[in-house]
Order: structure tokens, then C-alpha cells, then sequence
């Protein structure tokens, strides 16, 4: 294969049946792969109808035309499906090995659809596709299912749920080779619902570059960038994602407390500078990343690999907690349940204020780090408390007539950034098609890190369009599939000369970006489809009424309302948000959209 | 905490640097060393137009946070200071020496302040010619024996007590390497009015 291996597969686990078909290559061209491939799939697979627990939904695994080619980071995937948690079209993507071995099995996308009578795993090789029984793995952890798993074979990849998303907790992730997260919006409870508890992959296919001495230059070029960012050649390898705890803490956008304050005492005592000082082990890489970001620590009491920083701040800032090995066992706790570290942790941390407010009658206070671990296993497990919580911040407070107290967005969970400390952060999390989210498209590079260069965090007045050239940028890179990390230091004009090298076909910057803004509006599309509307593009009231009390935002909210006219504006849709049909004609969606009668 | 006359100091060099159109728009960094801590400026910030937030406050001997918003070149400032006694590094492309740095190995002064400040400037060269390890330790090893030298095709890196006397140097520098490119210009026969002449490239 050049680029796409123009192969997708199909299964539907009710009956039992494996068809492959070849990728259509316009949707290849418009939609890429990834995120972008798995939308464009969805459109046409899951209608609004559809509950995402049903066996109507699907899973689609996707890869993108880099996947596997050597290209810096070329070993991502992604899945997309109706989030169960958000009811919003989803996409959750993932590192490791598995994205990689996935796509040398020669297909770009696995369909699962359907429902097994019974718990099943899937195993995927050169040679066809295996349904087998799998009930001696249900019950298991994450850690167990992916050792019994890679026990007769270690060069294959492991890809499964744990006991939350057996459960249907409706912020459980797939997990893929042992520790790696498609964590956000329940992937892991639609994988659950399908009683589907693994997918096996082993694949010997090739993606290689059509024209490999410019793919060799442009690995070249894309190194010397990577090597020469301080970003990606040292913070990140150093003190992995965590090395922004401290500067996030310092500007006054560290939540803490349920977004109560927006700066945490304890902040010193959970920062990379700290992690490294104390637990870390060693740095770790996925598959051709130079970077290599990933933290293997190890506490008093045992080891394992992370956390990242919002997970650090999930279970620190956000629960009043500051103890780093505690952090740390949580991580490796949410990674072997297979659940959401940031929906978890501010999950658990919503809990804490219902608690005392008086609303919850509970021990679960903040700062009670010996409780944290329990509290993970009984929403794993839905136990106690832990039923509830299980259901994710938003329908748990609703359930105590607080909804107001889940910091969420679209019922989303907001990870570790202030908005009002952070304004296009903000109009970020309130637009996100995936609910609150920093990961698609994340402010924190204009806003704190000066990339690509510096704006004032806290004006509002052109972030509109700003916001919107970052989420294009950021659904590309996760259309093509790359780390989001190669992204702080390359500049989409080298994305399209590497997909020029291995697909032999000319794609320019502008080409992606264009790309990027139609898998945006893609998704935009699919949740007015599901009823969504302006009214749901908004933030936690707090955020908007309540002003940060002190610290370097001190008097802020965020002006959200100002922000959102001027995000609409510059993305060409009306002032209800829909895309207007000149846009969707630029975009090509126009014949799509018309096509499903919208 | 950063001191409101280092702020000062940083602002009006890195302002008579762009000024004195030795490096572009967002080019350039500036650094000082106190105690065992740097501050340098932000990465891509304007150097002409430098605001107190513009500053960066990192540890000398250990990374911490501060090196996610820090020059790109903090890697090489770090390594002049662990390797040499400098208390400040002004790095900037002035435009001429840079073209000069193209085609010599070394670039020897011929008017008399030139001569008799710098004698001499080496020019070393680097595969990736920014913000990586070997080349922090090519600069950082020439700047032992020399106050300032220039990285082929890139700039210059400049040491002193202060940031004047480095930012001296660089402008130095640049005085001279004009004076060489408009003598070539004129064509002229060079009359040589130095004793000892030949020995400044033995600097």
C-alpha cells in the first residue's frame, strides 16, 4: 500500500458476518482518514435515531494514509461512534503500537456493528478475520485480558475494555496495548453494549512512499524541526505533559476544586518538575515518535506508566488532592478498569462539592486522597456511589438537582485549564463537537506557550477565528493520524508534502486545512442532525457568571456570547450555528447534506 | 520575580539590536545568568518590543517548566554558562557577518575598532544549526577561547558580564563585517596600516 490500503472491514457481530469493501477514494481524498474517515462513515451508518447503546450503533476503527509509513508519529487510530456519554457524534483517538499493526493487516477502517450473543474478541491477520468466544476474559482487567492475550503471540496488539466498559459506565475508554487510552465520551461502554471484550491485530503489510527519497528529505526536514523545539526535544521528553502544571497554576487557569478556584496550593507538589524529581522511571515512546512524552514511574507501593497532566490535575487540583503517588495509582488504576482519567477525576471531583454543599451525604471530600482509589473501583465496578458517578458528572449532579455543579460542556467533563483565565480556551471547550474538550484544538499554544505566537489570554475580542483555524488544524491531524504533539513544532505545509511523498498524489497545506474545516463541519452537522443547537454551545454557568476571586485572573469570566458571534461569523454559518449552504458547497458537503434529505 | 531594571536593561538592548537591524522582527534572544537561575526571552517574542511578560525565568543546571516557553536557543545559552564564565549571551543575525560566515571559516576584522576589539571570529558550523545539543556544545567550545562567534549561515553568539558588552560585541562585529563587504565592493587595492597584521587570524 501507498498511503490508503483502499480496504475496509465489516463486521456485524448479530450475525456473525466479515465482508471487506474497497474505500471509496473520494471520500479518501475529502475525508482522509482517522477522525475524518470515521465521520464521514457515521453520517451514513448511525441516524439520530439511534440510542448509543443499541446494538444500531457502531464502532469504527480507523487509520489514516500515514499510519504505519515511519512518518514521526505515524501510529495513531482512532474510533469513532455515538458518544453515549454526550450523544454527540465521537471520536477518541490513541497511540501505542496497535494503529500501527491494525493498518499492516492491509485495511484502513473496521465497521463493528451489531451485538454478540455472548462476550466475543476479534482477532485480525494478513490472512482473514477470527470471531471467537471470549468469556473466560470478561470479568478481567485491562492488564490481565492484554497479558492472557499477548501470551501465545507478543507480536500482536491488543486493543479491549475493562471492567467499566463491561459495565456501561458511560465514561469508560478502550484501552489499547495495555496502558494506552481512547479515553473520552464512553467508547469503552459502546464497546460493552456490543458484549465485544477485544480485537486482536497482527498484520506484515507495508505502507510504503511512492516517491521515498522525498519522504526520506521530508523526515528529515521534519526532525530537524522536532529536535529544535524546546517543546517537543525537551519539556515533553523531560517532564512529559505535566510540565505545564506549573505555568497553568501560575497564570491563575488551574482549576481547582471543581473550578471553584483557579489557582491550588498543592500545584508545586504535583508538577512534572516534581514527578521527575520523585517517581519518574523513565521516559517511553510509541511507534516512530521521536518525542516520546509517555512517563514510566513508579510509586512506594507499585508501578506503571503515566499520569499526564490532566490526569495529574483530575485527581490532584480538581480533588483538592496533592499527594503525587496517590495521582499516580489512580492513573494506573483507571488505566487497568479501562476508564476516563479526566471524566474521573472531575467526576469524583463534582462529587466532592455536592458533598459540601450538603447535598450528598458522604465522606468524599476534598483533599480525602485515601479514598480516591475506592472510588475509582466503585464506579468501575458501579458500586455505591460509584453507580452514579458512573454515569459521568452531568447525570449525576442532575440526579441532586445541581447539573449546574458538573463542569462539563455537552455533558462532557472539562479538563485542566480555567476558561476565564483562558478565554479562546473557553469558546474552545463550548464549541467542541465532541463536548468540552482541549484536544481538539487546544489555546493552550496562542494562549500560554506563545505558539505559534503569543495572544492576551484573557481578551476575547478575536479568538472567534482563531478557535475555529485551530480545531481545523487539530481535526486534520487527527483525519491523517498524528500526534497532536508534532503539530507544536511542523506546520501543515510539511503534512501535505509527506502525504505528497507516500500517496504520489499533490496535496497542498491548503489542501488539509480545507480538509480539517470540512471534517469540522462534517461533525457540526451531525449533531444539529441529532438536535443539537446554539443553546448547547456553552459553558458551565459558573464560568460565565462567576468571576475568578483572585490570582492573575482575578475579576474574569468568560465572554462567551461576544466570542461565539464572531466564531460563527468567521466559520460561515448563521447565527444559530448551521452552516450555510455556501460553505457547505466550498466544503463539498452540500450534495451529502442533501442527499440525507437535512 | 523578575527585577523591574533587568526588565529595563533587556528592553533597551533587545530594542537597539532590532533597531540597529542586526536581527529581524522576532529573531534573536538575550540572556543573563544570576545565581543559578537564567532569564531569557520568551520565545518568539519581539526582541525590539520586549514586555516584562517577555521574560523567562529557568533553572541553570536542571530543566524545569520554563524551558516550554523559553528561547529555542535556552539549550545553548545554558551550555555557555555551565561551560564558560559568562553572565550574559546576546545571540542575533546580524546580516552581513551571516553572509560573510558563508564563504570563510573565520572572519578577520580590517578597521582599527574591529581589530582591535575582536581580532578574530571563528565561524563554526552545524549540522542543524538551532536549539540542539551538539550544537549548544560547538558554540559554547568556541565562546572558551573567543567572546564571540559566529554559527555559519545562522548568526552570531556573543558573551560578556553584561548584556551591553555582549550586545558591544555583536554590533562590533557587524560594524566590521560591513567594512570588509564594502572594501571588496570598492574593488580597490587594500593598503595595509597594521603592524602585526598577519597575525590576527592566528587570534
Amino acid at each position: 500500500m501507498q498511503g490508503w490500503a483502499d480496504k475496509i472491514l465489516d463486521i456485524d457481530l448479530s450475525s456473525g458476518t466479515v465482508e471487506t469493501y474497497p474505500l471509496d477514494k473520494d471520500i479518501a481524498r475529502l475525508f482522509l482518514g482517522g477522525r475524518g474517515l470515521g465521520a464521514r462513515l457515521l453520517w451514513d451508518l448511525v441516524g439520530p435515531h439511534v440510542e448509543p447503546l443499541s446494538p444500531e450503533n457502531v464502532l469504527i476503527f480507523a487509520t489514516g494514509p500515514l499510519t504505519a509509513s515511519g512518518a514521526q508519529t505515524s501510529n495513531r487510530f482512532s474510533v469513532s461512534t455515538k458518544s453515549p456519554l454526550t450523544g454527540t457524534i465521537l471520536d477518541a483517538n490513541s497511540g501505542g503500537w496497535w494503529g500501527m499493526q491494525f493498518k499492516r493487516t492491509g485495511h484502513d477502517a473496521l465497521i463493528v456493528r451489531g451485538k454478540a450473543d455472548r462476550p466475543v474478541m476479534i482477532e485480525i491477520g494478513s490472512e482473514g478475520v477470527i470471531i471467537k468466544d471470549a468469556a473466560h476474559l470478561w470479568g478481567k482487567t485491562v492488564f490481565v485480558t492484554t497479558e492472557v492475550l499477548e501470551q501465545d503471540n507478543n507480536k500482536r496488539n491488543v486493543l479491549c475494555i475493562g471492567p467499566a466498559g463491561e459495565n456501561l459506565s458511560r465514561i469508560a475508554a478502550i484501552m489499547n496495548d495495555g496502558t494506552r487510552s481512547l479515553a473520552r465520551g464512553g467508547a469503552g461502554a459502546v464497546m460493552g453494549s456490543k458484549n465485544l471484550k477485544a480485537i486482536v491485530v497482527v498484520g506484515n503489510q507495508k505502507n510504503q512512499p511512492k516517491d521515498r527519497d522525498y519522504f526520506r528529505f521530508m523526515l528529515y526536514e521534519t526532525g530537524k524541526l522536532i529536535k529544535a523545539s524546546p517543546l517537543t526535544s525537551q519539556a515533553l521528553p523531560e517532564f512529559g505533559t505535566v510540565v505545564v502544571m506549573n505555568i497553568i497554576n501560575e497564570i491563575g487557569a488551574l482549576p481547582t476544586r471543581n473550578f471553584q478556584q483557579s489557582q491550588f496550593e498543592g500545584a508545586e507538589a504535583i508538577s512534572g518538575e516534581r514527578m521527575t524529581d520523585t517517581i519518574l522511571v523513565r521516559n517511553h515512546a510509541c511507534w516512530a515518535c521521536p518525542i516520546a512524552c509517555t512517563r514510566l514511574t513508579r510509586t512506594s507501593r507499585t508501578a506503571g506508566e503515566g499520569p499526564e497532566y490532566e490526569t495529574t490535575w483530575a485527581f490532584g487540583a480538581q480533588c483538592g488532592i496533592d499527594d503525587l503517588e496517590i495521582i499516580a495509582e489512580a492513573n494506573y488504576l483507571c488505566n487497568d478498569l479501562g476508564l476516563d482519567t479526566i471524566s474521573t477525576g472531575n467526576t469524583i471531583g463534582c462529587a466532592m462539592e455536592l458533598v459540601d454543599k450538603g447535598l450528598i451525604e458522604s465522606d468524599l471530600r476534598f483533599g480525602r486522597a485515601e479514598m480516591l482509589h475506592d472510588v475509582i473501583r466503585d464506579i468501575a465496578y458501579r458500586r455505591g456511589i460509584g453507580d452514579g458517578l458512573a454515569e459521568g458528572s452531568y447525570r449525576f449532579a442532575e440526579t441532586y438537582g445541581a447539573s449546574e455543579l458538573s463542569m462539563s460542556s455537552k455533558k462532557l467533563e472539562l479538563p485542566a485549564y480555567d476558561p476565564r483565565g483562558m478565554q479562546g480556551q473557553g469558546l474552545l471547550f463550548a464549541t467542541s463537537n465532541r463536548g468540552g474538550c482541549h484536544m481538539r484544538g487546544n489555546m493552550l499554544g496562542p494562549e500560554v506557550l506563545g505558539l505559534p505566537r503569543l495572544v492576551d489570554r484573557l481578551a476575547s475580542q478575536g479568538k472567534g477565528g482563531i478557535v475555529a483555524v485551530h480545531q481545523d488544524s487539530a481535526a486534520l491531524v487527527d483525519s491523517l493520524v498524528l500526534c497532536k504533539f508534532t503539530n507544536m513544532a511542523v506546520a501543515e505545509e510539511y503534512f501535505a508534502r509527506i502525504l505528497t511523498a507516500i500517496t504520489g498524489e499533490t496535496f497542498t497545506a491548503d489542501d488539509l486545512m480545507r480538509a480539517g474545516e470540512r471534517v469540522w463541519n462534517l461533525e457540526r452537522l451531525y449533531n444539529l442532525r441529532e438536535g443539537f443547537t446554539r443553546a448547547d454551545d456553552t459553558l458551565p454557568e459558573r464560568l460565565l457568571s462567576e468571576p475568578v476571586a483572585e490570582g492573575p485572573s482575578e475579576g474574569f469570566t468568560v465572554n462567551l456570547e461576544l466570542m461565539l458571534e464572531e466564531y460563527y461569523q468567521f466559520r460561515g454559518w448563521d447565527e444559530q450555528g448551521v452552516p450555510t449552504p455556501v460553505k457547505l458547497a466550498q466544503l463539498e458537503l452540500d450534495k451529502l447534506v442533501e442527499g440525507a434529505g437535512t | 520575580m523578575i527585577d523591574q531594571r533587568l526588565y529595563e536593561e533587556f528592553r533597551d538592548i533587545g530594542r537597539d539590536i532590532y533597531v540597529g537591524q542586526i536581527t529581524s522582527s522576532h529573531g534573536g534572544n538575550l540572556s543573563v545568568r544570576i545565581g543559578d537561575r537564567i532569564v531569557i526571552k520568551r520565545r518568539g517574542a519581539q526582541l525590539g518590543r520586549l514586555k516584562p511578560s517577555d521574560l523567562i525565568e529557568t533553572k541553570l543546571n536542571r530543566k524545569d517548566s520554563g524551558i516550554t516557553r523559553a528561547s529555542t536557543e535556552l539549550i545553548v545559552h545554558r551550555t555557555i554558562y555551565q561551560k564558560t564564565s559568562a553572565l550574559a549571551v546576546v545571540h542575533c543575525h546580524p546580516r552581513t557577518a551571516v553572509a560573510l560566515s558563508l564563504s570563510r571559516d573565520e572572519i578577520v576584522p580590517i578597521d582599527v575598532e574591529g581589530s582591535y576589539l575582536l581580532h578574530k571570529v571563528p565561524v563554526v558550523a552545524a549540522e542543524f544549526a538551532s536549539g540542539t545539543q551538539d550544537m549548544a556544545d560547538l558554540v559554547a567550545e568556541a565562546l572558551r577561547e573567543y567572546k564571540i562567534i559566529m554559527l555559519r549561515g545562522h548568526g552570531c553568539f556573543s558573551t560578556g558580564q553584561m548584556l551591553e558588552e555582549a550586545f558591544h560585541w555583536a554590533s562590533c562585529l557587524e560594524e566590521a563585517s560591513d567594512i570588509i563587504l564594502e572594501t571588496k565592493l570598492l574593488g580597490e587595492k587594500h593598503i595595509e596600516y597594521r603592524r602585526h597584521s598577519e597575525s590576527y587570524n592566528k587570534w
